[in-house]
């Protein structure tokens, strides 16, 4: 009972009182409630998807505290083409090599958890002799934690499973401790903690159609919202039902997304949306951008997503001025490569671009500068393809695998001294054309910015040319483009399906309901709290599309010899 | 900062790498000052730099040293040998010998060394510039009444009455002379030093009105704990923060001066700076401090057109900073690099030429210079001294 409550105590912190009001009940008593085995999982799976890197991390930390530490190298989720890693998850599988780093990751979590400095926090039982197995206290500390970590309750099966591994390896180890270790350890590596477990369940309000159960609301709702596992508050609403009621479903995700916990989520999001796996693979050559170094790179996605919070979160901005908003943030990193003043030594501070600066909004950061550039040299294609793929959901075709970039390299040519002009050359071939002429009058606007988006007025002593074209509109300059972007109705478009990929797993395939999302979104004055929250609250976010199976499909933890018989299928 | 203000420094910062080499190191002459085309300062009158390099000025010409340089402890050793001796100890199967005999000229009695201890010591004369040429500055002109008689310098661009006894002194040492055409190692170690942040000087200039004429100018001339941006050869690059500190063992020199077409020169003032020793090993003598440390010192510092600084720091440095570096680095300095310090203390001794005491009637500093060079940055001042927002962080 106080080992609950102390967990349940340490989740319950991580919730705000905002998204407590739909959990009224004490978390003490509901945890214990709740954290009673099921007799089995009901439902059908309809979907697994890996849980990302931050996702785990949050979720120890979550789980755990801040203080337990995760080290180790996460295999990466395959973003598809022109989808979200979000959606990738949805078809990550683990390698051997990728299941050895996520047992080795979980053993040193696990040691952290008993040792000395919190074991108390986690196991209040004593066993009857700390050399040996004690089942009734092993179950009192694991069957919590796996709640927290599946995500729902552990079936019985899974508890007497975990129960009995506690007290084998305890016989072994001659530790009770141990044994708890190693079935942690274990539940660490399972596929019902690195895979979010999506189940359904019939729906009444449609025969013959599926929904989502209240165990996969919760979790999706948290890692959609908070990119974490679902807390206390969440856990105990799924448990009673509450989140397949429209209504108290809709008052659980205005609570989050007013927490200041969606901040998190949103971060992560936009980290999908912008590819921001990219940044670890940015290099630039030093002796062409001497000011680029370790603490600029690092540095760059992080001003990016302080923009977009600041802008989206707290002074609760439209989403289409992320493209023209003129405000941002600084360190003492990033201010020599934008030439400006900053005054903390350390950490972030706001700062205002002025007018004449022609930095419009995300894309006038450095941050997008530099990842859609060479090592080398800027590239108006690569800008112009990210703003039509990443910012506008338009999808540009990639170049044949013939095509003669030796033009646009040559950048030390006199007599094409510019981007432009050695652009101009390269697409006197018609099959290059063709696609540049989608990119390039859209990234040349932003070429008085260079390889790591220094600001420059001429390329090899010739001036910038920075008009530029989209869709018809002609411009000037990166503020130009960023007006351009705010005014198409395609970048909130974009971000309303990306949210919805994101919510989902998969890119949506319903038009009309993006269109609606759309209309809602600009009834809020593009307003991204009430984005996510329509997207979390939206009945069709709710439905499965997969065909009701016969019988429900599923893996026991049964010894092998009645899981053949257990295995539907 | 305002918009115009950034612009007119990226400007500057273009133009960078064409600068540095017109007027490296002394004052331009007048036709040279003539051809800078200097821009508006900015609209609040502050500026702000960071020195990228303060290294004491050598004049390579044939005439300084025409003895060579100052010899090092085991040469000097053969060289006070007779001439048999001194034959026989040359040879390769007593090289063990004459290692331990000079090597015993760096003891004294009781645990004492020659650089730890130089006052025990007494060393023949070490050899001196000899030419009347040295870059520095004129610090005695006007009534100037505690200072020793002394021979002056003669620039090279002709500017009379440099007073730089100290470059007579060391001019002709191995460390600031170097060799073959290479600077000597007090060049690169002090490159060194300030690229590495240990001991970063700032300049916060208030109240610059033009940058051709201005009669009243504050420069502050400070440590920073911030590590200047540079790039993979080690230049600074401009644009970058900076905040002064004035904490132990940080310093913060308030200085007045004026600008004369084009040139900012400061009212003597004691400067005081931080320097921070150290080039690890087994005898590891990282992290000593010591300071910067002119008496009625002096800048003399002129605008460049790439909106650089480049120009002189003078004053009268008491005589054992001169060797404050080898006296920290004890016995190794003698043994490793066969610097002499006794040699050099009692040499800069009888040429120290400022700050005479009143009671012994000798001087007790010796007149010194720095070539300085620094590269825009925004300089933010200390807290309490600071301007109001949006004023603090200038260059």
């Amino acid at each position: 009972m106080k080992r609950s409550a102390k967990l349940a105590a340490a989740l319950a912190l991580l919730a705000l009182p905002a998204a407590m009001a739909f959990a009224p009940v004490g978390p003490a008593a509901g945890a214990d409630t709740a954290a009673a085995p099921a007799p089995a999982q009901a439902g059908q799976i309809v979907a697994m998807r890996r849980l990302t890197e931050a996702q785990y991390r949050n979720s120890i930390a979550d789980i755990f505290g801040p203080d337990i530490r995760v080290s180790g190298r996460f295999e990466p989720i395959v973003r598809p083409v022109h989808e979200m890693i979000a959606s990738g998850a949805r078809r990550a599988s683990i390698s051997p090599t990728g299941l050895e780093n996520f047992d080795a990751m979980a053993r040193v979590i696990a040691a952290q958890v008993f040792d000395a400095q919190h074991r108390a926090l986690f196991a209040p039982c004593a066993p009857a002799d700390a050399k040996t197995a004690d089942d009734r206290c092993a179950a009192q500390v694991l069957a919590p934690l796996g709640r927290y970590l599946f995500r729902r309750p552990l079936t019985l099966d899974e508890q007497a499973f975990y129960v009995r591994m506690a007290g084998a390896a305890a016989g072994k180890a001659g530790s009770f401790d141990k044994g708890l270790e190693l079935a942690l350890s274990a539940m660490l590596v399972s596929p019902n903690f690195l895979y979010v477990i999506e189940r359904a369940e019939p729906d009444p309000a449609n025969p013959g159609q599926l929904r989502l159960d209240n165990g996969t609301r919760a979790t999706r709702l948290a890692m959609m919202l908070w990119n974490s596992a679902p807390n206390e508050a969440l856990l105990k609403a799924a448990a009673e039902g509450r989140l397949t009621d429209q209504k108290q479903l809709e008052a659980a995700a205005a609570a989050m997304v007013s927490s200041p916990r969606f901040e998190q989520g949103l971060r992560a999001f936009f980290a999908d949306m912008l590819l921001f796996e990219k940044f670890d693979e940015l290099a630039k050559d030093p002796v062409v951008y001497p000011y680029f170094n370790q603490d600029v790179a690092q540095a760059l996605p992080e001003q990016t997503l302080r923009t977009i919070t600041d802008h989206l979160l707290t002074r609760n901005g439209d989403y289409r001025q992320l493209f023209t908003t003129s405000h941002t943030f600084m360190t003492r990193a990033l201010g020599p490569v934008y030439q400006v003043p900053v005054h903390r030594a350390k950490g972030w501070e706001p700062y205002e671009f002025g007018p004449r600066d022609d930095r419009a909004g995300l894309i006038g950061q450095a941050g997008f500068l530099s990842l859609y550039s060479h090592s080398g040299r800027s590239s108006p294609t690569l800008r112009g393809r990210a703003i039509r793929e990443v910012l506008m959901c338009q999808p540009v075709p990639n170049p044949p695998g013939n095509v003669n970039f030796t033009a646009v390299q040559d950048v030390h040519n006199k007599a094409m001294p510019t981007a432009r002009i050695r652009l101009t050359a390269h697409n006197t071939d018609p099959v290059c054309a063709g696609c540049h002429k989608i990119t390039d009058p859209v990234g040349l606007s932003l070429e008085r910015f260079d390889g790591i988006g220094a600001w420059r007025a001429s390329e090899n002593d010739a001036p910038i040319d920075a008009g530029g074209m989209m869709d018809g509109v002609k411009f000037e300059g990166g503020a130009g483009l960023g007006k351009a972007l705010s005014e198409s109705p395609d970048t909130p478009i974009c971000v309303a399906s990306r949210a919805l990929e994101y919510a989902v797993g998969k890119p949506p395939e319903d038009e009309a309901l993006v269109e609606r999302l759309v209309g809602d979104f600009a009834g809020s004055g593009y307003a991204i709290r009430a984005l996510f929250l329509k997207v979390a609250t939206m009945p069709e976010t709710w439905r499965v599309t997969a065909p009701v199976l016969d019988n429900a499909t599923h893996v026991s933890f049964a010894a092998p010899a009645t899981m053949a018989g257990r295995t539907g299928r | 900062m305002t918009d115009t203000l950034r612009r007119r420094f990226r400007r500057l910062a273009a133009l960078l790498p064409l600068g540095g080499a017109l007027f490296a190191i002394g004052p331009a002459t007048d036709a040279q000052q003539s051809a800078i085309r200097l821009p508006d300062p900015p609209a609040n009158g502050v500026m702000g730099f960071v020195i990228s390099e303060a290294i004491p000025p050598v004049v390579q010409e044939p005439t300084a040293c025409p003895q060579g340089t100052v010899l090092k402890m085991r040469d000097q050793f053969l060289a006070d040998q007779p001439a048999e001796e001194r034959a026989r100890l040359s040879k390769p199967e007593n090289e063990a010998e004459l290692v331990r005999k000079w090597q015993a000229t760096a003891f004294g009695p009781n645990g004492t060394n020659i650089c730890s201890q130089p006052d025990l010591f007494s060393r023949p004369a070490m050899r001196t510039v000899q030419s009347r040429m040295a870059w520095g500055l004129d610090l005695d002109k006007p009534g100037a009444d505690d200072t020793c008689e002394h021979a002056e310098f003669t620039s090279p661009h002709g500017e009379s009455g440099i007073d730089n006894q100290e470059y007579r002194v060391m001019g002709c040492t191995l460390e600031w002379r170097g060799t073959d055409g290479i600077k000597g190692d007090q060049a690169v170690g002090l490159r060194q030093f300030f690229a590495s942040g240990e001991w970063t000087q700032v300049l916060l200039l208030r109240g610059v009105d033009s940058l051709q004429h201005d009669e009243d100018v504050e420069v502050i001339y400070a440590n920073t704990p911030d590590r200047p941006v540079i790039d993979t050869t080690g230049r600074f690059l401009p644009g970058a923060s900076f905040t002064i500190s004035d904490k132990p063992p940080r310093e913060r020199n308030v200085l007045h001066g004026r600008i004369d077409n084009g040139v900012l020169t400061t009212t003597p003032a004691d400067i005081k700076l931080a320097q921070t020793w150290g080039q690890g090993g087994a005898r590891d003598i990282r992290g000593n401090r010591t300071r910067y440390d002119y008496r009625h010192g002096r800048l003399r510092l002129q605008f460049q057109s790439d909106g650089t600084l480049t120009g002189m720091l003078g004053g009268y440095k008491p005589v054992f900073d001169v060797i404050q570096s080898p006296g920290i680095g004890g016995v190794g300095s003698a043994l490793v690099a066969g610097i002499d310090c006794a040699q050099y203390l009692q040499t800069l001794r009888q040429y120290a030429d400022g700050v005479r005491d009143p009671k012994t009637g000798k001087c007790t500093a010796i007149s010194s210079a720095v070539q300085l060079a620094a590269v825009p940055a925004f300089v933010n001042d200390i807290p309490a001294a600071s301007a109001p927002a949006g004023g603090r962080a200038s260059r």
